[in-house]
C-alpha cells in the first residue's frame, strides 16, 4: 500500500522532486506531528525517514521528506513555523542531496555506556570509535535515576569496518569505561533472518 | 527443483491468513519441495512461510542447523497446519525477514514451545523447541496469521536499518 501510495504521489509532483531536511523541536504536547505533518501534506511533500522523540520533556523531531522540487526551503521553514507557531516549535529545514550513500561495510555492533554522570564520556568514546574508523548509526543518551546521584546511560549502534577486530575494539572500550568509570558492554546485533 | 520468487512487501498475500493445507496431497509436498528449495537458495535464510512464496497456505519449511543461536535443532523441518500447543519465556531480540529486507527489529518472543503439525509424509509431529528454533517457529507462524515482525516489534525505537553485506 505504501509503495502505490508513493508512487502516485511521485507522479503527481512529475519530474522534479527534491528532498529536505527538517528539524523541529517543542515542548512536549499532542498534536505536534500532526501539525507539522499537516503543512507538510498540503505543500505536497512526502515523509520519508523520519526519527522523532521525547527528549526531557521536549518533543524533538528529524525528518526527510521530498517534495516538488520548486519548493525552496526557507519557504517551508516559513510556512512550518507560521503553522506551529502557537506550539512554539524551533523549526529549521535545508535542501539536502538527493543522492543517498551507501553506508560504510562492515558489521553491526551495539554498545552500552552507562554509569555516574561526568562531562564527556559522549566525546571520549565517540573519539575512539571515530580512530578506529567506527561509523555511529545511532546513539541515544538519557539521564536516568535520581537526580542526586544522576545516572547517565548511552547506547550506540555502530559499524565496525573490515580490518577492526570487533572483540579488540571493545576491549578497548572496556579499558576507556575503566578510566571514566563507567560500565561498558557490547555485542554483535547482527539480526537473525527468518 | 523450484526456486520460487521470495515476496516482500507490500504484496498482499503476505498480510493474508492463510487457508489450512488440510489432507496432505500432491500439492502439498510440491509446496514443500519448493519451498524448501527457495529457502536453500538463499544462505542466510533459516525459515520461510507459504505466503512468502506467494500460497497462502498454512505451510512452513525451516532449518536451523549451524545456526550459532539454536539449542533445540530438529534439521530440516517442513511443517503443514503447525499449532503452538504450549509457550513459556518471551526473550527479546533481533530479526528481520526476506520480504522486509530493508529492516530488522526487537521482537519479545516465547523461547521454549511445544509445536504440533504435519509433516510432507502425512506423519503427526509434536516437536519440542527453544531458543532460536522457538524463535524461528513463531516467525514463521506468524507469516501464515498475515503477521510481520513489524507487527511485533517491542517499541519505536526497537526497528532498525538493516544492513546488507554482499
Amino acid at each position: 500500500m505504501e509503495c502505490a501510495k508513493r508512487t502516485n504521489e511521485v507522479e503527481h509532483y512529475g519530474p522534479g522532486v527534491a528532498h529536505l531536511a527538517i528539524s523541529a523541536i517543542g515542548s512536549d504536547r499532542p498534536g505536534i506531528v500532526a501539525a507539522v505533518s499537516g503543512v507538510l501534506v498540503r505543500l505536497g511533500c512526502n515523509l520519508e525517514d523520519t526519527s522523532m522523540s521525547l527528549l526531557r520533556g521536549h518533543f524533538a523531531m528529524m525528518l526527510v521528506v521530498s517534495g516538488p522540487d520548486d519548493l525552496a526551503a526557507e519557504l517551508l521553514e516559513q510556512d512550518l513555523s507560521a503553522a506551529t507557531a502557537d506550539l512554539g516549535l524551533l523549526v529549521a529545514v535545508r535542501a539536502i542531496d538527493d543522492e543517498v550513500p551507501a553506508g560504510p561495510p562492515g558489521e553491526l555492533w551495539t554498545v552500552s555506556v552507562y554509569g555516574a554522570d561526568q562531562p564527556g564520556i559522549v566525546h571520549r568514546v565517540t573519539t575512539l570509535l571515530a580512530e578506529e574508523g567506527a561509523n555511529i548509526a545511532d546513539l541515544t543518551t538519557r539521564v536516568i535515576g535520581d537526580p542526586a546521584r544522576p545516572v547517565y546511560a548511552m547506547i550506540l549502534d555502530v559499524t565496525v569496518p573490515p580490518g577492526v577486530d570487533g572483540g579488540e575494539l571493545v576491549a578497548r572500550l572496556s579499558t576507556l569505561a575503566g578510566e571514566l568509570g563507567v560500565e561498558c558492554s557490547a555485542h554483535r546485533s547482527e539480526a537473525d533472518i527468518l | 527443483m523450484t526456486v520460487r520468487p521470495v515476496l516482500r512487501l507490500p504484496e498482499p498475500v503476505l498480510k493474508e491468513v492463510a487457508q489450512p493445507v488440510g489432507p496432505v496431497d500432491d500439492d502439498a509436498r510440491r509446496l514443500a519441495e519448493d519451498l524448501v528449495d527457495t529457502m536453500r537458495a538463499s544462505p542466510a535464510c533459516v525459515g520461510l512461510a507459504a505466503p512468502q512464496i506467494g500460497v497462502a497456505r498454512r505451510a512452513f519449511a525451516m532449518d536451523v542447523t549451524g545456526h550459532r543461536k539454536a539449542r533445540s535443532c530438529h534439521g530440516l523441518l517442513v511443517l503443514f497446519d503447525p499449532e503452538v500447543l504450549l509457550a513459556h519465556g518471551p526473550v527479546v531480540a533481533r530479526e528481520g525477514c526476506m520480504s522486509v529486507p530493508e529492516l530488522t527489529g526487537d521482537v519479545a518472543r516465547a523461547s521454549l514451545l511445544v509445536v504440533r503439525g504435519t509433516a510432507p509424509d502425512c506423519t503427526d509431529r509434536v516437536l519440542q523447541v527453544d531458543a532460536f528454533e522457538a524463535r524461528a517457529v513463531l516467525h514463521e507462524i506468524d507469516h501464515l496469521d498475515g503477521l510481520l515482525f513489524l507487527d511485533r516489534v517491542v517499541s519505536a525505537d526497537g526497528v532498525f536499518p538493516r544492513k546488507v553485506y554482499r
